[in-house]
């Protein structure tokens, strides 16, 4: 296989967000260590600027309804990738918003940390655009190396170097995982593109590279069995980091996963059904059952996440159209409710100086503002009405309803049951409690910024969710020809 | 104008909490204020609905439909019948009466006040939905303000624990306390309430989303649902049991009643009031709503379930209210008891009964509120609710004795409130079809009396205790309005209930009708309601 690039200028216009952003990144690196009156501040702001731009290329292009692939369909720019890169280009504009008062308390390196996240946001919008198995690899360690810098950076708190190392441990054996999944799979089928493995048979070397290649990304959204990472890093990591690490690289994850199983797995769709009915139930279950027990509210919202995962698998269990269609509508609500949850963690831990949720005690008589926040998007999250989070777990459900896949629909319904009850603890603590110390907990600016976006984002998709439930249907259009379940393939030979 | 009105009720109240936002804590008056204007506008034109129901045309009137969703078959689809129209009007009664007895409510109130007109507009949202999905959105809505109103504002319980019968043995409310680890605070009353709720609202959820599946209609519209809707036997009835016990448990019916007494007994006056008055009621409201309407053959097939458990519930609740100190158990118990009666008209199926039942819900809507109010009132003053240790309040409290002993008969049934009515009917409705429930139901009505009286005694006559002697009466006319207005409610349509009974029968008769196989299964008029 000879590669040859015959590029033209106007094919490079579909990178032009990537590329715009890999220039912005350049010159942030520059500035910073060019410029010394140049505020950590100012810096970051540049950054949200540069986010925008890219945000505005991005909605341009889904606007013209600009779409192309590149370099032998290794890097594809469709309307699902630009909804992903949407996501991940909006979860880090917020993620700085949210940071700018955090990073105020390092002693060193406050000017990388902008560019670590941007250049962490620019790995994952390529991997929201990667076709082949190759790009897969290469845009993951990317887009984690970045993480595995930013989980450690409170260098002096050993909690964070603790939650660096596992992370990368842990990260690092994915990776092998994924290369050794990679190498099976194209072993067997002689190609890394996905939408040119569609036809291929099934043997027992297809179904193992298939199942690493999902351990690995399944160690990226954190789905049990994957999961033993996410709580001690969620914990450790500095707080902006763990905002972000709970939804953008998730997002971009989940590309991946629905690119490759609805696209070159279509004809083994019900097996992988069965992989994901089982993922998603022991996700939900496991997740909320060990929310209940926690005592630090980032490790709370570590489980709970583990548990929206196990929501999210809901759809791809379903692998429908509408499933897919409903993952990205619960992407979007997930990403205010908890960016906005940890944007209060942040102004309430810079008090407190813990993230115990024992400290939220009152938290409603030391800032109403603070509080009433909280409970919209803790309540988002646990998905009740008129939040965000209720439309997203019911389109879930009725996905999964349409595939009349029941036994993973009466775990979904339980385990809303339950997470119920986590959440309320948090909203008791802060509204029933009487604070021990009542002095009140003012945030700042630009963490109220993102509080305030969080805000409008969970009410608006919860009380007007029909246009942002269309840009999500449109989209997935490229799925509208999904293979059902009749496809009698099998993924292991003669099963 | 008039076609807008359901548009007004629902939102004034969610406007007025939006509105309470921007007011500043500190105008307490302007806050209630605030609260009181939007649940006013919300209860005129509640009451224009009511009088304005056309009854010879029946069916879904006052009809808004606004398409939400294209992709999932939502629509925002707003109409109330001749059962929804009522409950509308129950819910902003109370809205609007418990916002008057809560005006001294000092801790909090902005808070307060927003979630008490949350909780009344989604109730209202319930009553009035015509698509399945808001209904649900609406029903759990409802469920999740309950929490921070009881545990912010509510009580906690002491006489739980030492319910003791006239030999002084001790007693318990054994199904209650499947789930009562010793605790009577006010946190665990609202968190077993909020998962009990949620826990029944997901079963129904599980019901719903099978309806809209199956039916291979994929739409959530109960119009469309009900005309073309059809299941197989074994799928209808999977789906009405869901329906029914995931809905029967906000009823509550017994078993499942153990969290109604325990959050009642911890919630502030307001929010039992609308509680134990209308947000019960939404069960009810939903399984006519959804099982009457879209599975009426298996509705016929199975509704002596609720026959039989309203036995239970009538018994068991009266009991225990007969025993019970405290005098929000006394109420809660017997609120629950009631809905028994409820069940009953709904199982028997007749035009009377059923007619006799929706009546029933708005009777006892009001009367129930009222002895909360006044329980409230009676606590504020002697934070005592323990009926032993009180009495001889009469002297102290000449008017919320009076407005008592009225709440209580109307309670009881008394001829002249619609109650009366409303039992009459449901007894003489169900006696061809449940004579044994109804002959339990009189059994009923006299152990009613008797934990009324009991009540009554207790609280206002005997020896007053002179650690009481600083209670006050009810004196100033914010606090009297609302007693005055729910019992002229009671009393006025009790002694006119014509127009009120026309409206309840143009929809109770097709129904009955078409559950019955007596008539085609088009029988309401739903020209121009099809999309």
């Amino acid at each position: 296989m000879t590669f040859q690039l015959d590029l033209s200028v106007a094919d490079l216009l579909l990178l032009l967000p990537e590329i715009f952003l890999t220039l912005w990144l350049c010159l942030l690196l520059s500035l910073d260590f060019s410029l010394k009156r140049m505020t950590h501040q100012q810096l970051a702001y540049l950054s949200i600027v540069g986010l925008a731009v890219t945000g505005l290329i991005l909605l341009g292009f889904d606007q013209a309804g600009t779409t192309g692939a590149l370099f032998k369909n290794m890097f594809v720019l469709d309307q699902m990738g630009i909804f992903f890169k949407l996501i991940i280009v909006g979860a880090t504009a917020l993620i700085l918003f949210m940071s700018i008062e955090y990073v105020q308390d390092f002693r060193f390196f406050r000017g990388e940390y902008y560019v670590m996240v941007v250049m962490s946001a620019l790995g994952m919008m390529f991997m929201a655009s990667s076709n082949d198995l190759l790009s897969v690899f290469v845009t993951l360690e990317f887009s984690t190396f970045g993480f595995y810098v930013l989980v450690a950076y409170l260098r002096d708190d050993q909690r964070s170097s603790e939650a660096g190392l596992k992370f990368f441990i842990l990260g690092v054996f994915a990776a092998g995982l994924l290369a050794y999944g990679i190498s099976l799979v194209y072993g067997e089928t002689g190609t890394l593109i996905f939408s040119e493995m569609t036809g291929t048979a099934g043997s027992y070397g297809l179904a193992i590279g298939y199942i690493l290649i999902f351990a690995a990304l399944g160690f990226k959204i954190g789905a049990v069995p994957f999961h033993a990472w996410i709580p001690d890093t969620y914990q450790g990591a500095p707080t902006p980091v763990t905002a972000f690490l709970s939804i953008a690289p998730k997002a971009a994850a989940l590309a991946i996963l629905i690119r490759m199983f609805y696209v070159s797995l279509a004809s083994f769709k019900p097996m992988w059904v069965l992989l994901f009915v089982v993922a998603s139930i022991f996700s939900m279950t496991y997740g909320n059952i060990v929310a209940i027990a926690q005592k630090n509210i980032k490790r709370l919202l570590a489980y709970s996440g583990i548990a929206q995962i196990g929501n999210i698998m809901i759809g791809l269990a379903a692998g429908t159209k509408q499933g897919s269609d409903a993952i990205m509508f619960f992407l979007l609500t997930y990403l205010f409710a908890n960016l906005g949850a940890f944007a209060v963690i942040i102004a309430v831990s810079r008090v407190m100086k813990s993230d115990e949720i024992e400290d939220y005690s009152g938290l409603n008589r030391r800032s109403p503002f603070l509080a009433a926040a909280m409970l919209l998007f803790l309540l988002s999250l646990a998905g009740v009405p008129p939040l965000a989070g209720f439309i997203g777990k019911i389109y879930l459900f009725i996905a999964a309803m349409k595939e009349e896949l029941y036994t993973l629909l009466i775990f979904g319904l339980i385990n809303i049951v339950i997470s119920m009850y986590y959440y309320l603890i948090v909203v008791k603590k802060m509204y029933i409690n009487e604070p021990t110390d009542p002095s009140p907990i003012l945030a700042s600016m630009p963490i109220k910024i993102a509080v305030y976006v969080g805000i409008a984002g969970t009410v608006l998709l919860g009380v007007y969710p029909g246009p942002f439930i269309d840009w999500a249907v449109s989209a997935s259009l490229m799925f509208s020809n999904i293979a059902g379940p009749t496809a009698a393939a099998s993924l292991l030979p003669g099963g | 104008m008039g076609e807008y009105s359901l548009l007004i009720i629902l939102f004034a109240p969610f406007f007025g909490a939006i509105a309470l936002m921007f007011v500043p804590r500190q105008e307490a008056l302007l806050v209630r204020m605030t609260a009181a204007i939007s649940a006013g506008i919300s209860l005129l034109a509640s009451f224009y609905i009511f009088l304005a129901y056309d009854t010879a045309k029946g069916g879904f009137q006052f009809v808004q439909r606004y398409v939400w969703s294209e992709e999932l078959g939502i629509a925002f689809y707003l109409g109330v019948d001749g059962i929804g129209g009522p409950l509308v009007f129950a819910s902003a009664i109370l809205l609007f009466a418990g916002i008057f007895v809560s005006w001294h409510i000092k801790d909090r109130t902005k808070e307060f006040y927003m979630f008490l007109l949350i909780l009344a507009a989604a109730t209202i949202g319930v009553f009035m939905s015509l698509d399945l999905f808001f209904l649900y959105f609406f029903y759990e809505m409802s469920v999740l303000p309950m929490y921070l109103l009881l545990g912010l504002w509510g009580s906690h319980t002491k006489g739980y624990l030492g319910m003791t019968d006239p030999e002084g043995r001790k007693l318990r409310d054994s199904i209650g306390f499947i789930f009562n680890f010793g605790s009577n605070s006010k946190e665990y009353a609202a968190m077993k309430l909020v998962l009990f709720l949620s826990a029944g609202a997901v079963v129904a959820l599980m019901g719903i989303l099978l309806i809209y599946h199956l039916s291979g209609l994929h739409t959530f519209d109960i119009v469309v649902l009900r005309e073309q809707a059809h299941f197989s036997d074994t799928v209808a009835t999977v789906i009405w049991m869901l329906i029914f016990f995931g809905f029967a448990s906000i009823a509550p019916i017994w078993p499942l009643h153990s969290w109604s007494p325990v959050g009642h007994a911890a919630a502030p006056a307001a929010t039992s009031m609308l509680h134990a008055g209308v947000l019960m009621k939404l069960g009810h409201f939903s399984i006519i709503r959804v099982a009457f309407e879209i599975l009426p053959d298996t509705t016929r097939e199975w509704m002596w379930v609720a026959a039989v458990l309203c036995v239970f519930s009538i018994i068991y609740g009266g009991l225990v209210s007969y025993f019970a100190k405290d005098t929000k158990y006394v109420i809660g118990y017997s609120s629950s008891s009631h809905m028994g009666y409820i069940f009953l008209g709904m199982a028997a199926l007749s035009y009377i009964s059923l007619s006799g039942a929706v009546i029933y819900m708005f009777a006892h809507a009001l009367a129930t509120s009222m002895l909360f109010a006044m329980a409230g009132w009676v606590y504020d003053q002697t934070h005592s609710r323990d009926i032993p240790s009180l009495g001889g309040l009469v002297e102290k409290m000449p008017f919320i004795a009076g407005a008592f002993i009225v709440a209580c008969m109307a309670s009881i049934g008394m001829p002249g409130t619609i109650n009366f009515i409303a039992e009459v009917m449901i007894i003489v409705g169900s006696w061809d079809t449940y004579p044994f429930q109804v002959v339990v139901a009189v059994l009923g009505i006299v152990l009613t009396l008797a934990y009324m009286f009991k009540m009554m005694r207790g609280l206002f006559y005997g020896r007053l205790d002179p650690e009481y002697a600083h209670a006050d009466d009810a004196r100033h006319w914010v606090d009297r309005m609302p007693l005055i207005l729910l019992i002229v409610c009671s009393i006025t349509l009790g002694i006119f209930p014509g127009h009120f009974y026309e409206v309840v029968r143009s929809t109770v008769e097709p129904m009955v009708d078409r559950i019955n196989h007596m008539a085609p299964l088009i029988t309401q008029n739903t020209q121009g309601l099809l999309p």
